[in-house]
């Protein structure tokens, strides 16, 4: 049998960590294509394929442990193999499958081709899987330090691929990623003499051959994306594309790109003549942000008097402003035109200004360039933090896409912009007669701009604001509202001059002190006032009714529970059926169920693949009552660490504000310290159940501080440089995600030495339990909010302790 | 022999035809009583319209056996044939009668402008994608519309030439109502706009221009969905 001494000779661990720093850094890509071909919300069930393959190659395997027996190298580089090549190969099939989101409701089959899509993406993940259990059965004394190499491996391929989606389109990244493990699994078979070397050799130049001769396969991008439907005007052209971790931006240039922010109120085209010529930014193929012909001359850019947001620049001179969203630079330009002394241009994405400096310099005027305009690259919430300025106008752009946001696809996304401490943040950087003007599309059924108007109220409050009434005004077109949030009352002169533009512009008033029922819905006439009638409910005293008998969840969104987007309400869905019908019901909120058709399907599917088979297939095997404890034991395990990593990956990336970085650092840190973990409960020679009680205390221990400690230390260090914040929170992770590395392999490694035949339980029940994590950590943070997500956490991982000791009074070893 | 069963075959499929045929109005008829009248739609000659016009024949080849279903079907290029409710109550709220000239924004596959062609004296419709202004105008030619004339362009600058309209229909919703619309409206008449994305219409916007020429705009649900709180 080669699992002793020859197979130490083998470079097992630094194959594993190579298999697994490949594979996540193939999920992220997914996630990036997912985003492109379709809307992002596909990145949870990019999770959920990736936990499905994973759980089921470690269950089928587990479940082939005889035949494997003995076999083990023989099968290792060839499952290495495909693995390299179902990187491209899925990725090339999956382009060719006529998927199509908005299709599902109408055309049937679209569910047979979702169907396929899952199962044939879950190949990569199910073929690492193999690799990995193959590592276990190799080294079945290595437990840890098997794991550990996992874990290091994954958490360098986050980092890695971050890396390289700033360098490469996310297309090309199945090929580039399957390179190094072709090379690996050629040399394991070419040094082992497998007796297939040569057919597998042959076969990764064909592909490769292949590939090449046909180009790299671009994605598939629905139709139905605004680039999509761009595309098909007839001078449309891309004339340039940049990528980064965040987006692929393309930029189109066309004569029909016409975009404003919001409806133009009587803007007098025959006297002022065509909006200036536009160039558009598609990132990923739907948000769409415009860059203007821009010669230097502000009167070009009349129509810009003409939106809603122009009102901010009624009520305050010469201002300093700060624009949060700068994108193209369509409300740079604005503020400019309203005579702006100065603007700071935040742009969260870093590819915007170097596409905008390389492709569209001339054209743009050389915008950011210009003395007066200080642009940024930042998250806005991280830049005001760490920021000293003060500013008589902070306005927050349009940052979504009209289409986008009315069918609901951003509710399960944080948005840390629009939360009630963002709002207190905002208000701390206004000069005392400074406002804070925000726009927001308007949805049908009204809803954001309501919730919005709440959380204005309520942030005016927190800052000790007893008639915030006197400080908000909110006026909306047909599709957009502009809510203005000054740090003094109203003055009556500001009061009238927000009258005569709304007037002069045929805008409705929705809010201004003194408003009368009489002013509101005159140009764009609802059935009935609604923003009015929110407005005067919310600033009135029965707030709290009206907020749970309204339709949607309009509360404020927090830092706790950064889900602005999700208005889904349990307790209303049979009025909304009854009102509306099953049919229009998944337009509304589709994001929110789109979550929801993940967990049912995660769940279906893991009980199909994974636990289905367990129980036929182990159904003889005497497990002297264990395997309850098993199932309880690694359930807690796998649900309390997806709820933990998920909820703190949140704070730490709030805190380090370059989500960039955060992402690639704070998953990396979890992953790396979880590994360090493991290996060191490897090297652990006393009892395991001992040791994880030890761990689950530092586990708990940590959450405890940090729930309560976390907050006034990132306020407190928020204006530390980033290498500061960086070094400070990698500290901080590193022993929570340290003491989070050792339950897995040390529960394993005691079910391996006590109950082998239970092995494959371990494994499948964590398999399931990361799957229905990861979506129900989603699910639990939209509704309860993080910190009751951190407190479950370390609920569940205090109750699988006494599992593990009744593990260990199970009965003597079994082998 | 030969010509006798080749006579029997054709009756064959002349009666499969003519049956599919009186299949589709019976269909069409059972829709428009289900999901248009039944929905609220009482304008006469809309329904007379919607009764008259084959929807079928507007829809993608292959997706026929749905042309009857109350919902939005995709005809490529990122488009969609509008669910037949919606086009009814546009067309209803259009309030345009006999002798009046129409503009239509994004022609699609032809099917508002067919229906509108059955109400009005002239239907003037504009569409950018190429592909879809000549399926659009083969389309109207060999259903005999004659009274609708498709023009491939850009629809934001509206058809000077023939303006002033008595309605305009604008099929996709920008960011913004092109001003140039609005100037092509007569005093007194109405454009509608859906609005939403695609696949998902989910209100209607009336603009309004008022005889001194001022604009108002109205927001309608296409679905019941007035009282916004309370009744739980």
């Amino acid at each position: 049998m080669p699992t002793g001494r020859k197979s130490r000779q083998w470079p097992l661990l630094p194959a594993i960590f190579l298999n697994s720093a490949t594979v996540i850094a193939y999920q992220i890509v997914w996630m990036r294509i997912w985003s492109i071909a379709q809307w992002h919300h596909f990145a949870y069930l990019v999770i959920s394929i990736a936990m499905l393959g994973l759980g089921a190659g470690g269950t089928l395997l587990t479940l082939l442990r005889e035949r494997v027996r003995g076999h083990e190298r023989r099968w290792f580089g060839p499952a290495l193999l495909l693995l390299a090549l179902s990187l491209p190969g899925c990725y090339v099939g999956a382009q060719l499958i006529p998927f199509e989101t908005f299709h599902l409701v109408t055309q049937g089959d679209q569910w047979g081709w979702l169907l396929l899509l899952y199962t044939w993406l879950a190949i990569p993940f199910f073929l690492s899987s193999v690799c990995t259990t193959l590592a276990f059965f190799l080294r079945p004394r290595q437990v840890g330090r098997v794991y550990f190499a996992d874990l290091f491996g994954s958490g360098v391929g986050a980092a890695l691929v971050v890396g390289m989606l700033f360098w490469f389109p996310a297309a090309w990244l199945p090929y580039l990623l399957s390179l190094p493990l072709w090379v690996l699994a050629g040399w394991f078979m070419w040094t082992d003499g497998h007796r297939l070397r040569w057919v597998f050799g042959a076969t990764a130049l064909g592909v490769a051959l292949f590939g090449l001769h046909l180009g790299l396969t671009p994605v598939r991008v629905s139709d139905y994306k605004p680039l999509s439907y761009t595309m098909q005007f007839p001078d449309a052209r891309i004339t340039d594309r940049a990528q980064s971790p965040l987006s692929e931006i393309n930029v189109v240039r066309s004569a029909q790109i016409r975009e404003t922010p919001g409806q133009l109120g009587n803007y007098p085209f025959s006297e002022a003549g065509p909006l200036p010529e536009q160039a558009a930014l598609f990132f990923d193929a739907s948000s769409l942000s415009v860059v203007n012909r821009f010669d230097g001359d502000l009167t070009a850019l009349r129509y810009l008097d003409y939106v809603t947001p122009a009102l901010a620049y009624r009520v305050v001179d010469a201002p300093q402003v700060l624009v949060i969203g700068a994108g193209g630079g369509t409300d740079v330009l604005m503020a400019l035109y309203h005579g702006a002394e100065q603007v700071t241009a935040v742009e969260v994405d870093p590819s915007v200004f170097p596409l905008i400096d390389r492709s569209l310099a001339d054209f743009s005027g050389r915008l950011y360039e210009r003395p007066d305009v200080r642009p940024v690259v930042a998250e806005g919430r991280g830049f005001l933090q760490a920021d000293r300025g003060q500013y008589d106008v902070i306005h927050i752009a349009l940052l979504d896409a009209f289409n986008a946001a009315a069918a609901g696809v951003y509710a399960l996304s944080e948005s840390y912009l629009y939360t009630r401490e963002a709002v207190e943040l905002y208000w701390r950087h206004l000069e005392p007669d400074g406002v804070l003007a925000i726009t927001r599309w308007l949805k049908t059924p009204p809803r954001d701009a309501i919730r919005m108007f709440a959380t204005l109220v309520e942030a005016a409050e927190a800052q000790g604001i007893d008639a915030p009434g006197e400080h908000i005004a909110f006026i909306r077109s047909w599709n957009s509202g502009t809510l203005l949030l000054s740090r003094s009352p109203w003055t009556p002169d500001q009061i009238d001059s927000i009258r005569e533009f709304s007037q002069a512009r045929g805008f409705d008033l929705a809010w201004l002190p003194g408003l009368e029922p009489d002013e509101v819905n005159r140009f764009m006439v609802l059935d009935e006032p609604v923003y009015f009638d929110a407005a005067r409910a919310i600033l009135g005293p029965h707030r709290a009714a009206f907020y749970d008998e309204y339709l949607f969840n309009v509360r404020p969104a927090t830092d706790d529970r950064p889900h602005f987007f999700q208005f889904f309400k349990w307790d209303t869905l049979g009025v909304l059926r009854r009102e509306m019908g099953w049919e229009w019901l998944p337009f509304v909120e589709w994001g929110y169920l789109a979550l929801l058709g993940v967990i049912v399907q995660g769940a279906v599917a893991s009980v199909l693949l994974i636990l289905l088979p367990l129980i036929t297939l182990t159904r003889r095997v005497e497990t002297r009552g264990a395997r309850r404890w098993v199932v309880a034991y690694f359930t807690a395990l796998g649900l309390g660490f997806m709820f933990l990593e998920i909820a703190f990956i949140q704070k730490f990336m709030l805190f380090l504000a370059y989500p960039l970085y955060a992402v690639a650092v704070v998953l990396t840190a979890f992953l790396v310290f979880s590994g360090a973990g493991s290996y060191a409960a490897d090297r652990w020679r006393g009892d395991r159940a001992r040791l994880v009680a030890y761990a689950v205390t530092g586990i708990v221990v940590l959450t405890v501080i940090y729930v309560f400690g976390l907050p006034p230390l990132f306020a407190a260090t928020a204006g530390w440089p980033d290498a500061a914040r960086i070094v400070l929170s990698l500290c901080l992770i590193a022993p929570l995600a340290f003491f989070m590395g050792m339950p897995f392999p040390s529960g394993l490694q005691r079910v391996s030495d006590r109950y082998p035949a239970m092995v494959p339980w371990a494994w499948g029940i964590n398999g399931f339990s990361s799957v229905m994590g990861a979506s129900l950590a989603t699910f639990t943070a939209i509704h309860l909010g993080f910190r009751v997500l951190v407190w479950t956490a370390a609920v569940i991982y205090m109750l699988a302790v006494p599992a593990l000791f009744r593990l260990g009074k199970g009965g003597a070893d079994a082998h | 022999m030969q010509r006798i069963s080749l006579l029997f075959a054709v009756a064959i499929i002349t009666g499969a035809v003519s049956s599919l045929a009186a299949d589709y109005t019976a269909r069409r008829e059972a829709m428009v009583e289900a999901t248009i009248e039944g929905r609220g739609i009482t304008d006469a000659a809309t329904l007379r319209a919607m009764k008259a016009v084959e929807r079928h024949e507007f829809v993608t080849p292959g997706m026929e056996a749905q042309a009857y279903a109350d919902r939005p079907l995709s005809i490529g290029y990122g488009q969609t044939i509008s669910q037949p409710y919606i086009v009814a109550a546009m067309t209803e709220m259009l309030q345009v009668g006999e002798g009046d000239v129409v503009l239509e924004i994004g022609a699609g596959s032809g099917y508002q402008a067919a229906v509108l062609a059955e109400i009005v004296k002239h239907v003037y419709t504009i569409e950018i994608v190429p592909q879809l202004a000549t399926l659009s105008t083969e389309r109207m030619e060999r259903l005999g519309y004659d009274n609708v004339t498709v023009k491939e362009g850009d629809g934001y600058f509206g058809w000077e030439d023939h303006a002033p309209f008595d309605g305009i229909i604008v099929t996709a919703a920008a960011t913004h109502i092109p001003p140039p619309l609005v100037e092509q409206l007569k005093p007194g008449a109405r454009m509608v706009i859906p609005v939403g994305p695609p696949m998902q219409v989910q209100h209607l916007m009336i603009v309004e221009k008022r005889e001194d020429g001022t604009v108002s705009q109205r927001s309608v649900m296409p679905v019941r969905f007035v009282p916004l709180t309370g009744e739980r």
